[in-house]
């Protein structure tokens, strides 16, 4: 996998070991925010706390959507921007838990997601910007792998995408 | 109508480039159902440039052969077998020469299939029988061939399934592919689940427009350029990026993924507006039942 992103930059929002670790591998180079134009931007949400829905009062549920879904968008939105500002195409990939793994507020979250994911990859499809998702509970070396694939061009056919990994996701 | 210039198509790397290393399927052998032709081929080929051994299954023993030919080019070993998947007896008499010739199966791809435009209404016994059983019980037949080898001989293995684009969505007009592929999927989720426990996993391609000399899309009078068009991606899929994604779902990097459906389609199947051009049925379209065939 040396080569899949070999001559990429990309950027990496939030934390996840074995995504970083796999896209560097990969052969992308790291690319702080504000520090200049990257081709590939990957949002990691935390995942939220599991508590019953009404025991969830309303900061966090919206901390929640926020880290979930609406900083997603907005990323998402910059960076596409910053691609066709350039006329170079790019990849999204957001990773997060499966919908029904956490609570309400991830489930609302995560649906919503999904369903940008699909949008903005056939909204941006031909400025050559790919967006897809993987929701998974794992946080080991095949979901570095998936992600480094799935931005790479060897996934120039894959947008608009939402997966697991496990059988549980 | 062509892609305008000013959009951006993204492109895959050439064929010659696969995504691992030539020496990942090493030691291996992988069956490949349909693999004479078309996307099986894609698989085989993609399976081959890792360094399996295949086994090239074919309803249609030359065309089988010819594909064997190809992926032999390649630098592995191949050997063609006549098969109806849909016949218990002969996957398994398939299986037995393929091991004899080959070695142990631990890797299957699951292509065969059968699939033409048609009415819903025109669909023979013969055709229903034909294309949803060819997908749908040569799968579980080939899968849990493959499955009871594996379990005797206590090791693990990699299954991947070529299902479609239009599973979620139906597809008029190809009522019996529409059937089959989403049962391909939907399978592959419980055949996943119960192998878990073995070390063998189940994924699934669900391709859009991989055009080829065998293909509907491929045999159309007017090329494959207006497909181009009409895909958000701004092309039809490159046959060998079917056949690395397939084959990578089977290599350890994505050794902890199981039970996925994997959608490839340049996001045709999400290519939907609120407002769109007047529908009409089926039966009613000036070029067929597709629309253009």
């Amino acid at each position: 996998m040396s080569g899949w992103l070999a001559g990429k930059r990309a950027r990496i929002e939030g934390e996840g070991a074995a995504v970083t670790t796999a896209i560097e591998a990969a052969g992308a180079v790291l690319v702080a925010d504000g520090e200049g134009d990257c081709d590939i931007w990957v949002h990691i949400a935390p995942h939220s706390e599991i508590k019953r829905a009404h025991e969830i009062g309303h900061s966090e549920w919206r901390a929640s959507l926020d880290a979930g879904l609406d900083r997603r968008f907005l990323g998402a939105q910059k960076f596409a921007a910053e691609c066709r500002a350039r006329g170079q195409g790019g990849a999204v990939l957001f990773v997060g838990a499966p919908e029904q793994a956490l609570g309400a507020d991830h489930a609302a979250a995560a649906g919503a997601l999904g369903n940008l994911t699909k949008t903005l990859g056939v909204e941006w499809a031909r400025d050559g910007i790919r967006v897809n998702s993987i929701l998974t509970r794992t946080s080991e070396e095949t979901l570095g792998h998936l992600a480094a694939y799935l931005v790479s061009d060897y996934a120039a056919y894959v947008t608009g995408a939402v997966m697991g990994i496990d059988l549980d996701d | 109508m062509p892609i305008p210039a000013h959009h951006i198509v993204a492109t895959p790397p050439p064929f010659d480039a696969p995504p691992y290393p030539a020496d990942i399927f090493a030691d291996q052998t992988v069956l490949v159902t349909g693999g004479g032709s078309g996307m099986g081929l894609a698989m085989a080929k993609a399976f081959a440039q890792g360094g399996a051994d295949v086994a090239v299954l074919g309803r249609n023993l030359d065309r089988a052969r010819d594909g064997a030919e190809q992926i032999a080019a390649l630098g592995t070993r191949a050997h063609a077998i006549s098969c109806d998947v849909r016949n218990p007896d002969a996957v398994a008499a398939a299986f037995d020469e393929a091991e004899e010739v080959l070695g142990p199966i631990g890797l299957l791809a699951n292509n065969a299939g059968a699939n033409f435009p048609i009415l819903a209404e025109d669909i023979s016994r013969n055709a229903w029988n034909a294309v949803t059983r060819i997908a749908i019980d040569g799968t579980f037949l080939c899968s849990s061939e493959f499955a009871r080898r594996r379990i005797a001989r206590g090791e693990g293995g990699a299954i991947v399934n070529n299902s479609a684009q239009y599973i979620w969505t139906g597809f008029p007009g190809d009522a019996h592919s529409a059937a089959a592929k989403t049962a391909q999927a939907t399978m592959t989720k419980r055949l996943a689940a119960d192998w878990a426990p073995y070390g063998i996993r189940v994924n699934a391609i669900a391709a859009g427009f991989f055009a080829h000399a065998d293909s509907v899309s491929g045999r159309r009078e007017d090329g494959v350029e207006p497909l181009q068009a009409m895909i958000p991606a701004g092309r039809t899929g490159s046959i060998w990026e079917f056949g690395w994604l397939s084959a990578m779902t089977c290599t350890p990097f994505f050794g902890e993924m199981t039970g996925q459906v994997i959608v490839q389609d340049g996001g045709e199947s999400l290519r939907r507006s609120l407002i769109m051009p007047n529908f009409i049925p089926p039966r009613e379209r000036a070029d067929g039942p597709w629309g253009w065939q």
